[in-house]
């Protein structure tokens, strides 16, 4: 405004450039483009059409696009029409509606805005508001397309690897899929009924499989393997955790306890770790990495070889400690050591899910089934956890809990082997001097921000010093109190006086 | 180890320190360990293939935390369970004691599970007899009332542990083939399977 105002009083405006640029006779305004207001709204519904036009056109294309790539993502045989084709386009045009009506309050702000600046019609503005566009929409179905991804990735390896088969794969696959079909109308089921469809469903598979087709054992559970990965990742969604158990709630309380466990130690839990050993800390960091990474594997086989994983460098950790092969007496402790340090998300779903729909034969006997029961096991422990489990007094173990008193401070009556914490663990160390070279760091900040301030300080001092100065030069020789000689001169010594020339008399006047 | 397909789980149990882990690793490497070893990763959980007759049994034999601590958790070790060899210490009183214990809580829980009774370290009694404090008939009559099979063995020189992991599977053996046809198809899959066949029917 201050701007057009400012050109105005500048420059002079011929008569003809105050009239609407339509040439509608009526005076235009220099915030409508130049035009009259009633040429201002007609010009404007016009664009504002044209911009809902182009929107449109461009999610549309956006969304022939991404069908397109989904279409070309997978083999026409391996999709199973009914799954997750329709819950795509879907997303995109029940978006596309509300998206549309806000697109167009933005760029009904953005117009308005633009005119002052004068840059209504140009190419760049237009094709802002676009990118922005383009840019907002995709994550939603991008997000969804991966998960589509994986799914459909799952289902070709299924098929890949049902196709050796031949006849029975047939079988297989149509069972399969008529079973996930099944399971999407038993949304209602509680867990534990849907726990028990699938298992049925893995038993009569499997028992159809030794007798209908004659397969040896082996073989059975290669499929039964392949089966319970296909039909997982389907299902996960819908009962990972489903809304009808307090799965939530229980994960919730778990990784609270945990969190308020934090000062819990390696003594107290009697682990035969030596995490000063740069191997061991590497082996303990590597498990709180794979118990965590469990949460995010969809079949529960997949979930089941993280806490496999998890337990080996536990085993590792353990065996270079004690330079002798782990028992269960060291192992669990180290588990539940390395649980409290991990806290894993969704401990409890992650359990329940696996109990509910792992194939049981590999649950109950084998070595991942060991693994598992002792996650459970150190779960188990963490929620029950007492004094008496950490060999501490109940009032020890209630000041710890409240937060009133650290493990590592009562260093002296406890005799622990190094109170400090700090040599305990490197990423701790590396921390701690981060922490220092950052304080460090922001002491100088702070020193430098001083000095410039004094030194602001002084220099806001030195005209008022310098003119301080003048002032008590000018009080000492005032002008007006020599009258017979110059004022100019007053400066200067008396006995200079006596060589300058003597005209000064016109200074006077 | 991993991918090895295991017939029965055979859990171990008995209080710290009676030698658990020793039996295990004693039965399947076939040592007993006085100093450091470094090749077996650990002793936590063996899968370990076993000739019965024409037949190869795999037992996969679970060692347990013994600490009275983890006692809360036991049961649930041994769910599911084929066999369970419960340890004692000959010369520890305190751990027969456990042992009983044990023995109650299999009973009460998992039926299906055979106990053995296995007193450990026999090997520091035949060099002084002073140190048992469990005497064998009283173990013997224990093991007959809860009519399980009682063991005294020696992970130091091997005394009787080969015949005592032998015994597990020729158990484990003619009873799942006996059971087979008794348990798993009558008890287990018959109910299920119509359930399920029903309803897959039924919604298709």
């Amino acid at each position: 405004m201050s701007q057009r105002t400012e050109r105005r009083g500048g420059i002079h405006v011929d008569q003809s450039d105050l009239l609407c640029k339509k040439g509608c006779g009526y005076y235009g305004n220099a915030a409508w483009q130049g035009l009259c207001s009633k040429c201002w709204r007609e010009e404007y519904q016009r664009v504002r059409q044209k911009q809902i036009q182009d929107d449109w056109a461009l999610a549309e294309k956006l969304q022939r696009e991404e069908e397109a790539a989904y279409a070309s993502s997978h083999g026409p045989q391996t999709q199973p029409p009914s799954q997750s084709t329709p819950p795509h386009p879907q997303p995109g045009h029940a978006s596309l509606g509300p998206f549309s009506k806000f697109e167009e309050k933005k760029t009904n702000e953005k117009t308005r805005k633009v005119t002052t600046v004068k840059k209504f019609f140009s190419p760049s503005s237009r094709s802002a508001p676009k990118k922005e566009t383009q840019e907002g929409k995709t994550p939603s179905p991008s997000v969804s397309r991966r998960a589509s991804f994986d799914t459909d990735q799952v289902s070709k390896d299924f098929v890949d690897f049902l196709k050796n088969l031949q006849k029975p794969g047939r079988e297989i696959h149509k069972q399969c899929r008529a079973f996930i079909g099944n399971m999407s109308s038993k949304k209602d089921l509680s867990a534990d009924e849907l726990s028990e469809c699938v298992q049925d469903f893995y038993q009569n598979l499997a028992d159809r499989l030794m007798g209908h087709f004659k397969c040896s054992s082996e073989s059975v559970e290669q499929v039964m393997d392949q089966v319970e990965k296909y039909i997982m990742t389907r299902l996960y969604k819908s009962v990972f955790c489903p809304e009808t158990t307090d799965d939530e709630k229980k994960d919730l309380a778990t990784q609270n306890r945990i969190r308020a466990l934090h000062w819990v130690t390696i003594e107290m839990l009697c682990v035969s770790f030596d995490e000063e050993i740069p191997e061991v800390s590497e082996n303990v960091v590597k498990a709180i990495t794979d118990v965590i990474e469990m949460d995010s594997k969809r079949v529960p086989r997949d979930k089941l070889s993280c806490i496999t994983r998890c337990s080996k460098h536990i085993f590792s950790a353990i065996r270079i400690t004690k330079k002798e092969p782990a028992s269960a007496d060291d192992f669990l402790p180290a588990l539940i050591y390395i649980v409290l340090k991990a806290n894993p998300p969704r401990l409890q779903s992650n359990i329940q899910y696996i109990t509910r729909f792992c194939n049981p034969s590999r649950l109950m006997t084998g070595e991942d089934g060991y693994y598992f029961t002792n996650l459970c096991c150190a779960a188990a422990f963490i929620e029950k956890l007492d004094a008496q489990s950490l060999n501490l007094s109940p009032e020890e173990f209630e000041r710890y809990m409240s937060g009133q008193a650290s493990p590592r401070c009562s260093g002296s009556e406890e005799d622990w082997s190094s109170p400090a914490p700090a040599p305990t663990n490197p990423v701790l160390a590396q921390l701690n001097q981060n922490l220092e070279v950052l304080s460090g760091l922001s002491g100088r900040q702070e020193a430098l921000m001083e000095a410039a301030h004094s030194l602001q300080a002084d220099l806001l001092s030195w005209p008022e010093s310098v003119q301080h100065e003048v002032h008590d030069i000018l009080k000492k020789y005032p002008l007006e109190v020599l009258p017979r000689s110059a004022p100019a001169i007053d400066d200067n010594n008396d006995v200079d006086n006596d060589n300058l020339p003597p005209p000064l008399t016109p200074q006077v006047v | 180890m991993s991918a090895m397909r295991v017939d029965a789980k055979v859990v171990m149990l008995g209080k710290e320190s009676v030698g658990k882990t020793s039996l295990v690793e004693r039965y399947v490497h076939h040592r007993f360990l006085v100093g450091p070893y470094q090749n077996t990763i650990g002793a936590a959980f063996v899968a370990k293939p076993i000739q019965v007759g024409e037949n190869v049994i795999t037992l996969g034999i679970w060692d347990t935390a013994g600490s009275e601590r983890y006692e809360a958790m036991s049961r649930i070790y041994y769910r599911g369970a084929r066999a369970a060899i419960v340890c004692y210490d000959l010369t520890d009183s305190s751990s027969f004691q456990r042992a009983r214990f044990w023995v109650k809580e299999l009973q009460n829980c998992e039926e299906h599970c055979k106990i053995y009774l296995c007193g450990s370290k026999s090997d520091l009694i035949s060099e002084d007899r002073s140190l048992r404090q469990i005497d064998y008939h009283d173990a013997q009559d224990f093991a007959d009332e809860i009519g399980a099979q009682h063991f005294e063995t020696s992970s130091k020189t091997g005394s009787n542990v080969d015949e005592l992991f032998q015994k597990v599977a020729e158990d484990y053996r003619s009873t799942s083939f006996h059971g087979m046809t008794l348990q798993e198809t009558g008890v287990d899959l018959t109910p299920k399977k119509d359930s399920s066949f029903y309803s897959c029917c039924h919604n298709n």
